[in-house]
């Protein structure tokens, strides 16, 4: 397999701030790469670093054996698209006026979108469902159809490989799996995906590999069978979780064991719902 | 929202523009029916219609020397400051920024107020414009300069850069004004007002370069300014080299507007309504809301110049009056509007 991107011993973070250390790994072609841990634990920076748009303090990024840093901005833009994690918009634009920034990296500053633009925008619309909604204000749609709207623009972009930052945020069962099916496809089709991910369990089906990130540190990284593990999870996320090979799907679901309250918290609850000491419900009238 | 067909709307305006140039041309103290400026339009075309409608020598002088070059001040005016505001609401992905907004007008203000206290518009005509001219780009550099930083200009240390700058350039205009003598004082005043009145071949000539560039240069940038008004973030992962087109952008914008201000003094209302008005026509799509800006800006400026003067019979009201008067219940009404929708 080849190799499509080799990141060496990198630190990065805002300003004097360092959230990795020491970061290393490479991607190859053809790979759909879950980056999974806690809120906090530097996924998205990891993303953002590698799409050139956090400084790297140290160690060195390769992209198609070329250093990131050697890249224009536009030829960078032609290798990764980058879905962000939430976008807000002033003014309605619609759908199609959206998916048509995806062309911007391959036109020149006087030119104007032409024929093939408009063809390839229409295309990427119609797989991801959204070309009767060509014309509607991405403002006025559902959070499933916005998302859909912004996989068609990466499409767009037509770059090998894909950055996705927690795509499936806030969306439905339905579109949720449908985002992940579409990496997938993807994939299958040689471009490659790499996603902040927090639904382990579509994580666990569709990723062909998964990485643990806690505290700026990969503490595992593998295929997900691998990785999704009791005692991982565990570590990484601070609670008691198990991971359970499902026999419908054959493949791992997890979810966190529940905690009993401690008494301090019961005693807050107390407060917080009204009820005095005999524990009968206070009606304020008393 | 709805969208309306982009040529139906630009053959609307276009309509419109002729309709207006022609009443501009009719209106005033003089004289001079709008039905003969329309025949006179036709012969100079040479179309033989409307032939017993001929207008005579001294109506020929008053459209040509007179009301010619103050519409086509107007058409400039309107033109470039409705593109200016367009373009600089895209770049601040804000709906009520307008030319304002990065201290054309204040910089502008302290240029001509420099140029009457020292007496400089009393000797050339170009003195009060070239002044102004360079106040404005003065206070624009500045606010720029303010704000960038390791190769960025963040949008809203701009804004605030854009308020503070404007804050001294006004404190500074407010000094000389307590200095200078009465009749000063009285030009001055008449300056800030932004009129059409008694504009000249020369003023035209002084505009057009300028403005004309100006709003070319937008029109081709309109496809960047799309990408800009997504967002920074947006806009880099697309590949832009953000900080570059802000600063060209931002330039053409206060060069244009300067470059209006100059020649007509300080006009409000015209930069912020106009893009509002056409962005709910056509959409927020720069490539088709810059046309149709431009062209609604000429028309409501000229249109506002001729109703001035026509409105009362012995005298004219300044066109910077009348915008203010059609364009503030817009803008409350705008506001009203954006504060329901929190």
């Amino acid at each position: 397999m080849k190799e499509l991107l080799k990141v060496d011993n990198i630190t990065t973070g805002y300003e004097d701030n360092k959230i990795l250390t020491d970061i290393s790994f490479s991607v190859n072609k053809g790979e759909f790469l879950g980056i999974i841990g806690k809120n906090g634990a530097g996924k998205s920076t990891l993303l953002k670093a590698l799409r050139g748009f956090l400084p790297v303090k140290q160690g060195s990024i390769r992209l198609f054996d070329r250093e990131l840093s050697e890249y224009q901005q536009w030829e960078l833009a032609a290798k990764i698209a980058y879905l962000q994690q939430q976008i807000e918009l002033t003014f309605d634009y619609t759908a199609r006026d959206m998916v048509l920034a995806g062309r911007y990296p391959y036109m020149k500053w006087y030119e104007q979108p032409g024929e093939k633009d408009i063809e390839i925008t229409e295309a990427c619309m119609k797989y991801t469902g959204v070309l009767e909604l060509a014309d509607t204000p991405i403002r006025a749609m559902s959070g499933g159809q916005r998302q859909r709207v912004l996989l068609a623009k990466i499409l767009a972009q037509q770059t090998p490989v894909l950055f996705l930052d927690e795509p499936a945020a806030g969306l439905d069962l339905f579109y949720q799996e449908e985002i992940f099916r579409f990496c997938q496809e993807m994939c299958s089709r040689g471009k490659t995906v790499i996603m902040v991910v927090h639904e382990l369990n579509l994580a666990a089906r569709y990723c062909s590999r998964v990485m643990l990130i806690n505290n700026g540190n990969i503490i595992a990284d593998d295929v997900p069978q691998s990785v999704l593990t009791d005692q991982l999870l565990t570590k990484a996320y601070g609670v008691d979780i198990r991971s359970l090979i499902n026999p419908e799907t054959g493949h791992a679901d997890i979810f966190t064991v529940p905690t009993k309250l401690d008494a301090n918290k019961q005693q807050l609850l107390d407060i917080i719902v009204g009820m005095d000491e005999n524990g009968a419900e206070g009606n304020g009238e008393s | 929202m709805r969208i309306y067909h982009l040529k139906l709307v630009i053959t609307g305006l276009l309509t419109f523009l002729a309709i207006v140039i022609c009443f501009s041309l009719s209106a005033g103290q003089y004289d001079l029916g709008f039905m003969q400026v329309v025949a006179w339009g036709f012969h100079q075309l040479g179309i033989p219609v409307l032939n017993d409608l001929s207008i005579t020598p001294q109506q020929e002088a008053v459209l040509l020397y007179i009301r010619a070059p103050r519409t086509v001040v107007g058409l400039l005016v309107g033109a470039g400051l409705a593109a200016s505001g367009a373009v600089l609401q895209g770049l601040f992905s804000n709906p009520l920024a307008d030319p304002g907004i990065i201290g054309v007008s204040s910089g502008a203000t302290l240029g001509a107020v420099t140029a009457i206290c020292l007496g400089i518009n009393a000797v050339s005509m170009f003195g009060l414009p070239l002044f102004a001219f360079v106040g404005a780009i003065t206070a624009v550099s500045l606010t720029i300069g303010l704000s960038a930083r390791n190769g960025r200009i963040p949008v809203l240390t701009l804004l605030l850069a854009g308020v503070v700058v404007g804050m001294l350039f006004s404190a500074v205009t407010a000094a000389l004004l307590t200095v200078m003598d009465d009749h000063k004082v009285q030009q001055y005043l008449f300056w800030t007002i932004g009129s059409l009145d008694y504009r000249r071949w020369e003023h035209v000539l002084m505009g057009v370069v300028p403005i004309s560039m100006g709003i070319i240069i937008m029109l081709l940038m309109a496809r960047h300014l799309n990408i800009l008004a997504l967002g920074e973030a947006e806009a880099k992962a697309v590949g832009m080299p953000v900080a570059k087109y802000r600063l060209i952008l931002l330039a053409v914008a206060a060069l244009t507007t300067a470059s209006s201000v100059c020649i007509s003094g300080s006009i409000g209302f015209v930069g912020l309504i106009i893009p509002h008005m056409m962005r709910i026509l056509v959409g927020p799509n720069h490539r088709h809301l810059l046309p149709a800006s431009i062209l609604a800006g000429a028309v409501f400026l000229v249109f506002c110049d001729s109703i001035g003067r026509t409105i009362l019979t012995n005298t004219e009201i300044n066109v910077g009056i009348m915008t203010a008067v059609l364009g503030t219940p817009y803008f409350l009404f705008l506001l009203r509007k954006h504060t329901d929708l929190q």
